[in-house]
């Protein structure tokens, strides 16, 4: 979402609603004997339209579950869930005229406090992050498939090592190893890499050693475990590195795998990236939706209250 | 000399008579003396062309026993150190251009030449190979060619001609480019073989082998097993085949009867053979719901939902459709649009396209009575409708009951009247093209109108840079109208894309047709407009786009693209869910495809100017409306080849439950899940402008482009990006 041009009137429309209310809000203690307060008619019309904006806010989401319903495009209302969920809090601090008043007041301008900055947040999150997303992960899948696109890197680096360096004895992705290179064993299922394992070029066992030694220790734990975020190969220069000194101990004909071992690292690290980017872009709804849906309960709860007593 | 004298002579030491005019080598072999030979067979004149039957007739230049006559008192040596060495030496020139083992001995381990060089002692030519490979001929369905094994001794093609009569063989080129060439040097499959096999069993050596398929699966069905050659030899339409050919493919032709009420094929299924009805009648129809998918909204009003359900035509018209009344089946009946059944008898042959082309089975065929019916591979197929008693009789058929359909199908012809029909009957030809064999070619001139009967063809234009694809044309399409109304000449080339059969009407009736009929000339000239300005402007819109990446990605293709605006899109798959909410949770959109800019291009329908989705559809149920947007068809069986073939991946099967008559209680009705593929239809079902995912899209970031105009900033035309909406 960008935060652009084509919300000039929503945000003109905000601007003009806000110095409008602070006016009334500057202007309506002359009137009432007890001066500013939630319970005078320009506190409540306050309070009334401030909830409004709220609810309104608040229905984006059950918006969001019918997403055929022709009840006006879904952008517009995220620009009203923007501005005018915005809008809300100064209406209700000229409600409450800037006083917390009893506890669940106080709890609701707390919750309201919290639902606006972490919506702000998000809105700058979500402004910046599909930008920083597109250019950091050209290779970016859909989200959900993230494991399944890692199991397949798995796969291919396991054919591509086995096709220059025989069979490597470990077991299918999926599945589990042979007890080689320091792993344990699990499992009994066809070892596919071995399978896979007729090699295209017949290096000797002392050439394939290199290669073998270093996809076995270093690189497929890594693939293995993506999210142990300290290895060297998580990290683009000491990965360029580690790369780069492989190469000069693997014999000439070998270069084109270390290449795709390096391109393989490389679609990892995206993925972990693309993983990261994700949740920080969707993980502050985590707070902001609860603490809303609170918000409007307890609004509610306080509506009633302060109409009934 | 008299015929009948005896002339004496001495063959290795033994005298010996026979009569004058004989040649040594027939001498010899009649008084027991063997001459090796190659290109020499006793049922062939002899034209002594490769010399291993040289024998020593006491002249300073070794005879080629084949063709030197004897002589009165001629002495003649044939096994001397002299003529064994000069034999051995054109068996090495011989052995250096023969690939070894060729497929005749890798297979039967009976290749002449390499038996005569075996026996030679020769294992390693003294002589340097040949360095320019003449290479295969695989276009024939029978019989494969292999150039580099031949050693031009001509035995296949003095079999053609002189033992079949065939002429369809012959020589063509000089010195190291000579060869055996198919009429005037086309591909054996494209060339008047009538696929006899003479040639191939004449072959000493492994150029002509036959191309052995697997036999059918005869299976326990005790009711049907494999036709013996002799048994189909008597049958009539077998008239005129190679027995031989029979005895190689035994296997590949099985006699199968079915009971009545059996089902014989089923629509969707993918098959490898045809069949031909013996005895017995059969009913072929469509079982799949003649409706389509349609997505609609339950209740008036801001809070409607929308699902999808199969709605048949006349309860959804649909806009710009044609009329039309024949759905086009492998079949030769075409089924009749409001009541697809009809019926097939003796004579009949069915699934030529599946058995030729490995297309699904395109309708259901059931037993009306109890049947006797022939089930065949795509070699035997091909041979017999190569023979010419079998393909007039397939003509006749076709003639009589399908060819008033066919014509009458395409709504252009529908006013076409009995008389003139009947003199079309008379006239027009029938005539096959095997894959990527040109039916007309640009620029040359305009002589017939063509309607398709079986396959698919492609219709395109070059351009200074390329090809580009106009259409495909499938069973009941036209083409050719644009050079015989226009200038005389054709517009585009048009090229079987697989075994292709149309019906060739020459130009003369045609212009007889449309002077007799003014309105079928209004419809072809109204047609023949519209066809040439599509052309004239995608012809505009590939040379106006120079990007090759955006080529590449096949951009230029669509007509309209879902892009996501990637520095919009928070990646909250709201679109995904909106376009699964609209088709009963299966979506028409993946958020996955290629990236252009800053844009992903979704997989979601491109509505392609080239729809390769359209190739194959065994019943022609996916086509493009005038205003190009693609829509599946009533008829569409759920085969799934079309999702197969869009390279997008854009084209999804939707289930759905419908009822049937269950087979066991006939009675009672069964619930079945018949299958109808669907592709983005932009929600035009709906009352609503904006499709789903566009308009779910709470960030602005999912828009339906026509791609040329919204990137015609980034591909240096006009600044300024305009949305489709």
């Amino acid at each position: 979402m960008l935060i652009d041009e084509t919300h000039k009137k929503w945000r003109d429309f905000s601007l003009v609603f806000l110095l409008v209310a602070t006016a009334f809000y500057c202007w309506y203690p002359m009137r009432p004997p007890q001066g500013r307060n939630g319970g005078s008619a320009v506190g409540i019309a306050f309070g009334i339209i401030g909830s409004a904006f709220m609810v309104f806010a608040g229905l984006l989401g059950a918006r969001k579950k019918f997403p055929v319903w022709r009840l006006g495009p879904a952008q517009t209302w995220m620009r009203g869930h923007l501005w005018l969920g915005l809008l809300s809090l100064p209406l209700i601090l000229f409600h409450g005229a800037f006083r917390f008043g009893g506890t669940l007041t106080t709890v609701l301008m707390v919750l309201l406090v919290i639902v606006i900055v972490s919506g702000v947040f998000g809105a700058v999150l979500q402004h910046y992050m599909p930008r920083m997303m597109t250019r950091e992960v050209p290779l970016e899948t859909i989200f959900e498939q993230i494991d399944s696109v890692r199991a397949q890197l798995l796969e291919e680096a396991d054919k591509s090592v086995a096709a220059v360096c025989g069979p490597l004895g470990v077991m299918a992705v999926g599945s589990r190893k042979l007890p080689a290179g320091g792993y344990s064993e699990r499992g009994g299922a066809t070892p596919a890499a071995a399978a896979a394992a007729t090699p295209a070029l017949a290096l000797t066992e002392e050439d394939s050693a290199p290669l073998r030694s270093f996809y076995l220790r270093q690189m497929r734990p890594h693939l293995e475990k993506p999210g142990a975020g300290d290895h060297p190969l998580a990290d683009p220069g000491k990965a360029s590195g580690i790369f780069e000194e492989l190469r000069k101990r693997v014999p000439p004909m070998v270069q084109e795998t270390v290449e795709d071992l390096e391109d393989i690292c490389e679609e990892e690290r995206q993925l972990r990236r693309q993983a990261r980017l994700h949740h920080w872009l969707h993980g502050w709804l985590l707070l902001h939706i609860p603490v809303s849906l609170a918000l409007l309960v307890l609004g509610a709860v306080h509506a009633y209250k302060a109409l009934r007593f | 000399m008299s015929p009948n004298a005896l002339v004496e002579l001495t063959i290795d030491g033994k005298r010996v008579s026979v009569p004058a005019g004989t040649t040594v080598f027939d001498a010899a072999r009649m008084n027991g003396i063997s001459i090796p030979t190659l290109c020499h067979q006793q049922n062939e004149t002899p034209v002594g062309v490769c010399r291993v039957c040289v024998v020593d007739v006491g002249r300073p230049i070794y005879a080629a026993s084949c063709v030197r006559p004897v002589e009165p008192g001629l002495v003649v040596t044939t096994n001397s150190d002299k003529v064994i060495q000069a034999r051995r030496t054109l068996l090495e020139l011989l052995m250096s251009d023969h690939p070894t083992p060729c497929l005749r001995q890798q297979h039967s381990r009976d290749c002449e030449l390499e038996a005569l060089a075996k026996q030679a002692g020769i294992t390693q030519p003294r002589f340097a190979r040949r360095t320019v490979a003449h290479g295969n001929d695989d276009s024939s369905l029978a019989i494969a060619v292999n150039f580099d094994a031949c050693i031009l001794c001509d035995r296949c093609i003095r079999g053609c001609n002189e033992v079949r009569g065939n002429f369809v063989l012959g020589r063509m080129g000089k010195g190291a480019q000579a060869g055996i060439a198919f009429d005037h040097n086309l591909q054996m499959g494209d060339s008047s073989c009538v696929s006899c096999g003479e040639c191939m069993v004449s072959c000493p050596t492994g150029a002509l082998t036959n191309k052995k398929t697997l036999p059918i699966d005869v299976g326990p069905d005790h009711s049907a097993k494999i036709a013996e050659p002799d048994e189909l030899l008597q049958l009539p339409v077998f008239k005129g085949v190679s027995g031989t050919f029979l005895e190689l493919n035994k296997g590949a032709i099985v006699r199968r009867q079915f009971r009545r009420g059996e089902i014989i094929c089923k629509e969707g299924e993918y098959g490898s053979t045809a069949f031909y009805i013996l005895e017995g009648k059969s009913q072929v129809s469509i079982r799949s719901p003649i409706a389509h998918v349609k997505t609609q909204d339950t209740a008036r009003g801001f809070l409607s939902k929308m699902v999808s359900t199969l709605a048949r035509r006349k309860e959804h018209p649909r806009e710009e459709e044609a009329n039309r009344r024949h759905i086009p089946i492998d079949a030769p009946a075409d089924l009749a649009y409001e009541n697809p059944v009809a019926e097939m008898g003796p004579g009949d042959l069915f699934g030529e396209m599946t058995c030729m082309s490995f297309y699904p089975r395109s309708a259901t065929v059931r037993a009306l009575t109890d049947c006797t019916m022939y089930e065949m591979n795509r070699n035997v197929l091909d041979i017999l409708q190569r023979n010419k008693t079998f393909k007039e009789r397939l003509d006749s058929t076709y003639r009589e009951r399908a060819l008033s359909n066919h014509l009458r199908g395409v709504p252009i012809f529908a006013e076409i009247t009995d008389d003139f029909l009947d003199h079309l009957r008379k006239t027009v030809e029938l005539v096959r093209y095997a894959p990527g064999q040109v039916i007309c070619k640009q620029d040359d001139p305009a002589r017939s109108f063509y309607l398709v009967r079986i396959g698919f063809v492609k219709v395109s234009e070059t351009y200074p840079g390329g090809e580009l694809v106009l259409a495909y044309l499938s069973r009941g399409n036209y083409f050719g109208e644009i050079g015989l109304l226009g200038g005389g000449m054709r517009t585009a080339t048009c090229t079987a894309l697989d075994h292709v059969e149309v019906v060739r009407i020459n130009g003369e009736d045609f212009k007889q047709m449309i002077e007799r009929f003014p309105q079928i000339r209004r419809g072809l000239e109204a047609a023949a407009q519209e066809r040439l300005q599509q052309n004239r402007d995608r012809l505009a819109i590939v040379r106006s786009v120079p990007l090759d990446h955006f080529l590449a990605q096949g951009l230029m293709e669509a007509q309209s693209l879902l892009i996501l605006d990637l520095e919009k899109c928070t990646r909250c798959d709201a679109c995904v869910r909106a376009c699964a909410d609209a088709h009963n949770g299966v979506t028409r959109l993946v958020r996955e495809g290629l990236r252009f800019d800053k844009y992903l291009v979704a997989t979601s329908c491109r509505q392609c100017r080239d729809p390769l989705c359209m190739v194959g559809c065994p019943v022609g149920s996916i086509r493009r409306r005038n205003s190009l947007e693609v829509i599946i068809e009533d008829w569409c069986i759920g085969c799934g080849l079309c999702a197969k073939n869009c390279p997008y991946g854009n084209i999804n099967l939707h289930p759905f439950e419908v009822m049937e008559d269950d087979p066991i209680q006939p009675r009672r009705k069964m619930a079945v899940v018949k299958q109808k593929a669907t592709s983005c239809d932009l929600c035009s079902d709906t009352k609503y402008k904006e499709p789903s995912c566009v308009y779910a899209c709470p960030h602005d970031a999912a828009h339906r482009v026509d791609p040329t105009t919204f990137f015609a900033d980034k591909l240096g035309q006009a600044p300024g990006l305009t949305l489709k909406r």
